[in-house]
């Protein structure tokens, strides 16, 4: 049997009633829907657009088919321009994370990748490498030939070098065609995942190629670190700033593309009760770690030169310090959440060089037995120089000089070779104001802990104390949980995906800002030049260990001791 | 014989489960359990499905929407009676040590004993949290005992697909609608991936661009589809018609028993989504695209209507719409 229902419709384009709505039995009296999805009365039409630009411009936010209710968010079409797309990061990060946002339907029909690197290589042979790369590095992804072979048709490369113009015209080229052949609409990402001494000179390239403006929009992502201090930072962003506008610079920092790292924004501003106690009346100090159990893994070289502050204070910590501690903004708009983070970051005191010395600890590891397997230290590490001062190890502890914060130390604690991976934000609070139950030392006075986990197992833990059964007052500390995964039970997106997923959309909430970027080197400086005047007695804590005692006695100074994760 | 259920004693019981299973719980201050809830979940079903593959679809639920659930059996004819068992519903997430624990009570209900369900139903609900019913028997909608369990829930959640006649479904339920009943259609769940790819298409500016040009919208089903196509029809219809476009739709009955076809076409524009196995393909003029789209199972359908507590503009304009389609002589 063969149904068939015929309907014609028809609507007046210029008020949006129906032309014949009164007959019509069939979708008259349609209650329209609007753009948040809800019902009411449309909108007047827009002036009319007086070229075909303006015009596809005018209709960009007027996709009738938009359901904001139930479907993720809105993908525009673009190419990826990846440069280093030889290397380690697109290998085990960028082209899984594509991939699987390829596999969840997140990416339109028409996206494309372009790889640049050195290495002469066809498209297929990109293809193959990136396939091996996908299969080898996707965790909890299914490897789906049809979905593979669809996402694969749109991979390209183009060798050259990032120093040569001839690279860029035919970058220029690739990207004509794939505009015209699959749709991108001129949108372009760039993506530099190369040495951060060539980002400027690919800016640059891309500048002189013209390949900065294009029919859509065009949007660069950087790879920490940016810079190596707080002028060269500068000196960056203006390179970049020559080719494009600050609010298309977008610098990764892969912590804030973190499930739990958002969830501290929705823990805070989500829930009424938390703020009135987020402040120095009830926070004692606030402990931020950020522990590697492995060594430098091979990159002993970079990190001779890079050191625990830079690499992980100056950038992770300091921006989930901030996410932690920053004022409530007044939308969830990129902007707005920024400027938050962006004035707490302003906010940290910058120490003077006696400060530096009464609050901040370098460490580096020596060799140790670990498990029955003799573990080398940092010196003895590949490419390492034997008499190296670089720290593998970094304790700062922080004051933020705003009203909320006042007197309440951020001790930030970062390390390698550490006894665990972990990475935490520890809130204690202040003990209550008179202790009636007489267990001064016992577990009975053990301090209200907010914890924060963002890695391994993420989640939220409240501890507090109760009275143990029984006959008695005995009391004990115990823990109130929320684990993100298993409470939701959910996939979570990798940081990879969420930030490159922002970046097409064009949301930069996640990305650091130039001035974020300034104010955190301001911070970072003056600890790193008194270190590079100061001769350390290093390796001065064992593989496998919690640092140095020195690092401990920064805490008991003030009173305070380091939460072993 | 005839049998009661005291909603005090379960509770007391629930509260007994809790703690034995605490007592079982090693002394670890990490391990141990966790409770969790964020809703009650009714679910109605007969007696004669198959209760194992129920369970083990609540099971995959419940780590998204940890919940107490209340499965009521319903048992058709016999005389009044209600019966009760309390079991739990405990995972451990892989490579965690704590256990998360879930209640579920289970009811067996005579037809003669439904109107007795919603003083024992309410006060297992769970405070401050919203409660859920989950009909899956068509039967149990269309008795006047329905309306008092109905009355007890925030959402109610259906599936047109298991209905005999889908297509009948739909003007009942858009009437259900119109009396405020806040409702989901599993049927229409379906459709999200589907419906999100073909706005994909148009995010495309290239593509919105040609959108006035649409002349065409067919809608091809096969017979375990007919209620989504009826949705399917009459929410790109809808759609268009927000854009001021004038479309022709037609929406019928193919061969095979799962394929759903929809084309989108017009002058320079020809835009077409099929299934084959678990594969969706776009084809938009040239250009094809094949992306990964399972047939969802039933926990994951549930899973999003869950989500989903308060009106859904979209779908309520789009059952009504359909339901007008499927029975245009009708008022």
């Amino acid at each position: 049997m063969r149904q068939v229902a015929r309907v014609r419709i028809s609507r007046d384009p210029e008020t949006g009633s129906d032309a014949d709505a009164g007959p019509s039995p069939v979708l008259g009296n349609y209650p329209r829907r609007q753009e948040d999805g809800t019902c009411g009365t449309r909108r007047p039409p827009s002036p009319s657009p007086s070229t075909p630009h303006d015009m596809l411009d005018s209709m960009a936010n007027e996709n009738p088919f938009q359901d904001p209710l139930r479907f993720e968010r809105r993908v525009p079409e673009c190419a990826i321009v990846i440069f280093g797309a030889h290397g380690d990061l697109t290998s085990r990060k960028l082209m899984p994370a594509l991939y699987r946002l390829a596999y969840d339907r997140r990416l339109s029909a028409g996206f494309a990748v372009i790889g640049i690197s050195r290495t002469a290589m066809s498209d297929d042979q990109f293809r193959a490498k990136m396939q091996e790369s996908v299969n080898q590095f996707s965790e909890d992804t299914t490897f789906d030939a049809d979905v593979w072979k669809a996402f694969a048709g749109g991979l390209f490369y183009v060798a050259g070098d990032i120093g040569d113009a001839a690279l860029y015209k035919r970058i220029g080229e690739k990207l004509a065609e794939i505009e015209t052949a699959r749709h991108t609409g001129g949108n372009v990402l760039f993506y530099l995942s190369t040495q951060p001494s060539q980002y400027a000179r690919a800016a640059q390239g891309l500048g002189a190629a013209g390949l900065g403006k294009g029919n859509g929009w065009r949007r660069l992502i950087v790879e920490k670190p940016f810079g190596h201090d707080l002028a060269s930072a500068r000196e960056l962003s203006d390179r970049l700033h020559e080719v494009f506008q600050e609010s298309d610079v977008y610098r990764i920092d892969h912590y804030l593309g973190k499930e739990t790292v958002q969830n501290i924004l929705a823990f805070r501003f989500g829930n009424g009760i938390f703020e009135p106690l987020w402040n120095r009346r009830y926070v004692n100090h606030v402990q931020i770690t950020g522990a590697e159990s492995i060594g430098v893994e091979g990159r002993g070289a970079y990190y001779q030169e890079t050191g625990a502050l830079a690499d992980m204070i100056q950038n992770h910590l300091l921006q989930v310090m901030a996410t932690i501690a920053m004022e409530p903004s007044a939308s969830f708009h990129a902007n707005s959440v920024r400027d938050e983070r962006s004035k707490l970051l302003r906010s940290i005191r910058a120490m003077t060089p006696e400060e530096v010395r009464q609050n901040a600890v370098a460490g580096q590891y020596g060799p140790a037995r670990i498990g029955g397997e003799d573990v080398p230290g940092f010196r003895q590490e590949k490419g390492v120089d034997p008499q190296s001062q670089a720290n593998t190890y970094a304790v700062v502890a922080l004051s933020v000089d705003n009203w909320r914060w006042a007197g309440v130390p951020f001790y930030l604690r970062t390390g390698k070779r550490l006894p665990k991976r972990v990475t935490e934000i520890a809130i204690q609070f202040n003990p209550a104001p008179l202790a009636i139950f007489e267990d001064e030392d016992g577990p009975g006075s053990a301090p209200n802990l907010l914890i924060v986990r963002i890695q391994p197992e993420e989640g939220i833990s409240l501890k507090f104390l109760s009275k143990r059964p029984g006959a008695g007052m005995t009391l004990r500390p115990v823990s109130m949980d929320f684990n993100y995964g298993t409470s939701f039970g959910e996939r979570s997106p990798s940081a990879y995906e969420t930030l490159l997923l922002d970046a097409i959309i064009g949301d930069p909430t996640l990305y650091t800002r130039q001035d974020m970027v300034e104010a955190s080197w301001a911070v970072v400086e003056p600890i790193q030049n008194v270190w590079r005047e100061t001769k350390f007695d290093f390796p001065n804590y064992a593989a496998g260990t919690w640092g140095p005692a020195a690092a401990d006695d920064l805490l008991a100074r003030r009173g305070h001791a380091w939460r072993k994760p | 014989m005839g049998g009661t259920v005291a909603p005090e004693k379960i509770l007391r019981e629930l509260s007994d489960w809790w703690v034995s299973l605490g007592k079982k719980a090693p002394a670890e201050a990490e391990a141990g359990m966790l409770r969790a809830c964020s809703m009650t979940l009714v679910v109605l079903a007969e007696e004669s499905e198959d209760v194992d593959r129920l369970r083990e679809t609540i099971a995959a639920l419940m780590p998204a929407h940890p919940a107490r659930v209340l499965m009521v059996r319903l048992r058709g004819a016999g005389e009044r009676a209600l019966s009760e068992r309390v079991y739990a519903q405990c995972w451990m997430p892989f490579g965690q040590r704590r256990q998360i624990c879930c209640e579920q009570i289970e009811i067996t209900a005579s037809d003669a004993a439904l109107a007795d369900l919603p003083p024992v139903v309410l006060p297992l609900a769970v405070p401050d949290f919203p409660v859920i019913l989950w009909c899956r028997s068509a039967r149990l909608w269309g008795m006047p005992e329905f309306r008092p369990i109905q009355a007890m829930a925030h959402k109610v959640v259906l599936d047109s697909a298991a209905f005999a006649d889908p297509k009948a479904a739909l003007p009942r339920m858009a009437e259900a609608v119109g009396r405020g009943v806040l409702l989901g259609d599993l049927s229409w769940t379906r459709l999200t991936r589907w419906r999100e790819m073909l706005a994909q298409v148009f995010e495309n500016r290239q593509h919105l661009a040609l959108l006035p040009r649409v002349s065409r919208v067919r809608v091809e089903f096969g017979e375990t589809f007919e209620a989504l196509a009826w949705y399917m029809g009459a929410w790109v219809a809808g759609s268009l018609a927000d854009a001021g476009v004038r479309a022709e739709l037609s929406v019928t009955k193919g061969a095979g028993g799962a394929s759903l076809r929809v084309t989108v076409s017009g002058e320079g524009i020809q835009v077409e989504l099929a299934r084959r196995e678990d594969r969706l393909t776009i084809v938009v003029n040239s250009l094809s695209h094949c992306t990964n789209l399972p047939r969802p199972a039933e926990h994951l359908l549930l899973r999003e209507e869950l989500g989903i507590v308060r009106h859904d503009p979209v779908f309520e304009r789009a059952l009504a719409s359909a339901a007008r389609l499927a029975y245009p002589g009708e008022k």
